[in-house]
């Protein structure tokens, strides 16, 4: 009885991939399709840090002229925020959030089409700056009165903001899309606090996007208008104020930090617990701890606003050091997981164990940030550099390729080679510490971010040359990636349904899924229906508590 | 049996862990700002040893754990660890300890923000500090209130300006901006302030440190402000009050520089608006004086300069527009000369100035 038939849907007629790929309106296909576009950008992106850090190796202007420098930072914490780690991580979502819900698809398909395909769209536009007259050059965050018109005349600029504005509207449109499926699509039994914890962060994500990008989008709207129309709402000669734009960027831009990462704790939280054979230790507390999280991230905004002299410093402090205490909560929750458990190191297990690690170093030194008189110090040096990317990247970026290595069994029937997949991460590990980590020593000796070139005599030197080695060594990680992929494709290990020994609903059907993803369910009775499915006739270890299991499918 | 497995394993983690920490030691060295030079700065240099402490202890413990339980708990066979779902004591005081530290240092570091933007009464030292795209002009305030005999520094990014100031009393900044955000930074008074162009109004922001010690201190803008944002440096100098008073009065008697306007056969007209000449290219007559009509529309500072190859011939006086200014410049022999804005030397504001 507890058992949910759906029939999958026949084809009805044929055609050709090409256009079966364009025309999709499978959540599992757009999933695919977000996580191949994010990555190519990924790629482009990658290739700018790279420019980046070989301007930067040695004092000098070598092969750059500082506008050049500029366009080159800015397309790539561009693209990389916006066009890669979230898109990427909502690909992960929209792949895997209806199979964990036991759901046949995201609850409006053809607005999943459409919210994919404006990313591309958007993509193209902000790079389009470079065919006309040069790409946006004021820094991811476009600080006013910098990227009005008069001090940044070119076109790029209004290329980023309608770019941007679009992709913005995707995530909008994402975003009700997620929020309505988790909401109304869960199969019977799927009680809220039985939800995959993924689940719950992506659920949370969501409702901070809903939240913050219309923020973001009001003040996009506004500098184009300021820009073209002769608007005045960052214009300090005509009675604007132009601290009001860092206001609307980071009231979206802190949330957005949350965005990258409570999904890449989802992943973690999923993977964990797989690879120690054991359930997250404290699930409800994990759960209120993404919700405060969620919460808490509307009321710190202005902690990237310390320096500007125009916010009331002991409020934004405490907010941002309170986010501490359900991020500890949480770091407390995933190493009780390891204490005793039964730890396998497969390539996803090393990405999760990657993130715990790295993402800790991020935890660190935003609170160091978060109390003002050292902000004062760090604000707008490399340290700040350093500290976002071991949040972005040593937390996200190692969730995103967890998630790559665990769920690509299913989304393609085949597992990716296992010693290929080590040393990525190896190589991937080494190369991010040697990047980032020496960042921290230069800012704390004072070097700004986002300057094209140093003194020789400013003792910048070595850390930036090691920081450029390091920047190398995490391309050449990608290789063995991309070599593992051609050759997974041409000739992989066949996965099977289930290779990991999974807990969650998408283990339960086919690799890869059908359409509409389950012919019938496993009992929902745990947060880990298809680890009750497997011990269900286990004396020893009897299914979880609560967890009745009556009438399962043989 | 797993306790005297473990052991080997144990000793040979302790290996791998001892040069570690020899490394994270190192790192810790790093970790420190530079020797703070202000009364401000050494106060948050101890709350930041404090917090980098506290840092220290969670990394070490937290990423120690991980290691520990990654080697002791690999899996060896396929029996099931305890399947446990949590423990509402355990979990009750690990939300403790985060809350107890960031209550503990937000106490602190709340203390020291009072302490160190706490300002004096009437600061004998008030420096105008205007930012520019891409430069800084520091401008000495006095009593008189006639700002024609004030002491005043501009800077262009071939050469960077000094602030000159006194140890062992408070200096009053008033951080101005003719145009974008910058910061005003010194890495060695551990503190920056943004520069923030305000609508009329609006009070500016300021900010006030008391240097303790002789030396000469780099500094730098921190906001990032366009092209040549990497090129906004500056110094401040810190002298003895006598040393500083003799340097004041050497600058006052010298502030005055006249512009001395002749005018001559041929001129040629520049106008610069939205960071960018008009023209790129002009011509003169050759061993014959002439005049530049310099029109500046914006109110950002330009100038016109001219040099042969990295030899400087000409400096124009620095005008903020709108405005028009008349540069007299003798005669010159027959070449290619090269015309720049000293403060925005990019290709939008070079031209080439043939005299034949």
């Amino acid at each position: 009885m507890a058992t949910t038939a759906l029939s999958p849907a026949t084809e009805t007629y044929r055609r050709s991939w090409v256009l079966d790929w364009l025309t999709t309106v499978d959540h599992k296909k757009i999933g695919i399709l977000y996580i191949v576009n994010s990555f190519i950008f990924f790629l482009a992106a990658g290739i700018l840090a790279l420019v980046v850090r070989s301007e930067l190796a040695v004092p000098g202007l070598q092969f750059l002229d500082e506008r050049t420098y500029n366009q080159a930072f800015t397309m790539h914490g561009t693209i990389m925020v916006f066009l890669f780690i979230v898109p990427i991580l909502s690909g992960f979502g929209n792949y895997i959030v209806p199979l964990q819900i036991g759901a046949p698809d995201m609850a409006f398909p053809r607005i999943n089409a459409l919210s994919f395909w404006f990313l591309p769209l958007g993509g193209i536009l902000v790079f389009s700056g470079y065919l006309f007259g040069g790409a946006a050059a004021e820094g991811w965050t476009l600080y006013a009165p910098l990227s009005n018109g008069t001090y940044s005349s070119g076109v790029g600029t209004d290329l980023w903001l309608v770019g941007l504005t679009l992709i913005g509207t995707a995530s909008i449109l994402g975003a009700v899309n997620f929020i309505a499926t988790i909401f109304k699509m869960r199969a019977p039994g799927m009680t809220l606090f039985r939800m995959p914890i993924l689940v719950w962060t992506v659920l949370t994500t969501q409702v901070l996007i809903l939240l913050a990008t219309p923020v973001l989008a009001a003040g996009m709207i506004a500098l184009f208008i300021d820009r073209n129309y002769g608007g005045s709402f960052f214009d300090p000669n005509a009675g604007g104020n132009p601290v009001l734009w860092q206001h609307l960027f980071w009231f979206f831009g802190h949330p957005e930090v949350y965005i990258v990462i409570l999904p890449a704790m989802g992943v973690v939280s999923e993977i964990l617990p797989v690879f120690t054979r054991r359930p997250l230790f404290g699930y409800r507390a994990f759960v209120f701890a993404t919700i405060a999280i969620g919460l808490l991230s509307f009321s710190v905004w202005a902690h990237h606003m310390f320096t500007t002299g125009q916010v009331f410093l002991p409020f934004f402090s405490f907010m941002t050091a309170l986010i501490a205490v359900p991020t500890g909560v949480k770091m407390f929750n995933w190493m009780a997981t390891l204490w005793r458990g039964s730890i396998t190191l497969a390539t996803p297990m090393l990405f999760a164990l990657g993130f715990l690690s790295m993402f800790l170093i991020g935890g660190i030194s935003g609170v160091m940030l978060a109390e003002p008189p050292i902000d004062f110090h760090l604000q707008d040096t490399y340290f700040v550099v350093a500290h976002l990317h071991y949040v972005f990247f040593g937390g996200s970026v190692f969730g995103v390729f967890a998630a790559t290595y665990y769920w690509f069994p299913k989304m393609f029937g085949r597992r990716l080679n296992e010693r290929l997949g080590k040393i990525h991460f190896a190589l991937h590990f080494i190369g991010f510490n040697l990047a980032f980590f020496p960042m921290h020593f230069l800012g704390i000796a004072g070097m700004p971010r986002r300057i094209a070139d140093y003194s020789p005599d400013a003792g910048w030197t070595f850390w930036n040359l090691v920081s450029t080695v390091g920047a190398f060594l995490i391309a050449i990680s990608i290789l063995p990636f991309l070599v593992n992929l051609v050759a997974t494709f041409i000739n992989g290990e066949k996965a099977g349904d289930d290779p990991w020994e999974g807990n969650t609903l998408e283990w339960a059907t086919s690799s890869p899924p059908p359409p509409y993803n389950f012919d019938k369910l496993p009992p929902i009775r745990s947060e880990r229906p298809v680890w009750d499915l497997r011990h269900r006739h286990d004396a020893e270890h009897p299914a979880d508590e609560g967890a009745v299991v009556e009438g399962a499918p043989s | 049996m797993s306790r005297l497995a473990a052991r080997p394993r144990l000793r040979a983690l302790l290996r791998v862990v001892a040069p570690l920490l020899v490394l994270v030691a190192l790192a810790g060295c790093a970790m420190l700002p530079p020797t703070p030079e202000t009364k401000q700065s050494k106060e948050v240099f101890v709350l930041y040893a404090i917090v980098l402490g506290v840092g220290a202890v969670v990394f070490v413990g937290v990423e120690g754990f991980i290691l520990y339980s990654i080697v002791r708990y690999r899996r060896r066979d396929d029996r099931l660890p305890t399947q446990l779902h949590g423990n509402n004591t355990i979990e009750l005081v690990w939300t403790a300890i985060p809350t107890v530290i960031v209550l503990v240092l937000f106490v602190l570091s709340t203390l020291t923000l009072n302490s160190i933007e706490a300002r004096a009464t009437s600061p004998r030292v008030n420096i105008e500090v205007n930012a520019f795209q891409w430069q800084w002009n520091f401008h000495y305030l006095d009593t008189d209130n006639d700002p024609t005999n004030d002491v005043s520094v501009t800077g262009t990014p071939a050469a960077p300006p000094v602030m000159v100031v006194p140890v062992g009393e408070p200096i009053h900044l008033i951080l101005k901006s003719a145009d974008v955000i910058h910061a005003f930074y010194v890495p060695q008074f551990l503190v920056k302030r943004d520069v923030i162009p305000v609508s009329e109004g609006r009070a500016p922001n300021t900010l006030e440190f008391t240097v303790s010690d002789v030396g000469t201190y780099a500094g730098q803008c921190a906001e990032f402000c366009g092209d040549l944002h990497a090129r906004m440096t500056f110094r401040v100098q810190a002298m003895t009050r006598a040393d500083y008073d003799a340097w004041y009065a050497a600058a006052a008697s010298g502030a005055t520089p006249a512009p001395s306007v002749s005018p001559g056969g041929t001129v040629l007209k520049i106008t610069a608006d939205h960071i960018s000449y008009d023209v790129h290219a002009l011509t003169a007559p050759a061993n014959q004086a002439f005049t530049i009509e310099f029109t500046n529309k914006e109110a950002v500072s330009h100038n016109v300069a001219i040099y042969q190859g990295s030899t400087a011939i000409f400096h124009g006086e620095f005008i903020t527009g709108p405005g028009t200014v008349t540069y007299s410049i003798k005669a010159l022999p027959a070449g290619t000369y090269t015309f720049i804005c000293d403060v925005h030397p990019i290709p939008d504001m070079t031209g080439t100035l043939t005299i034949k």
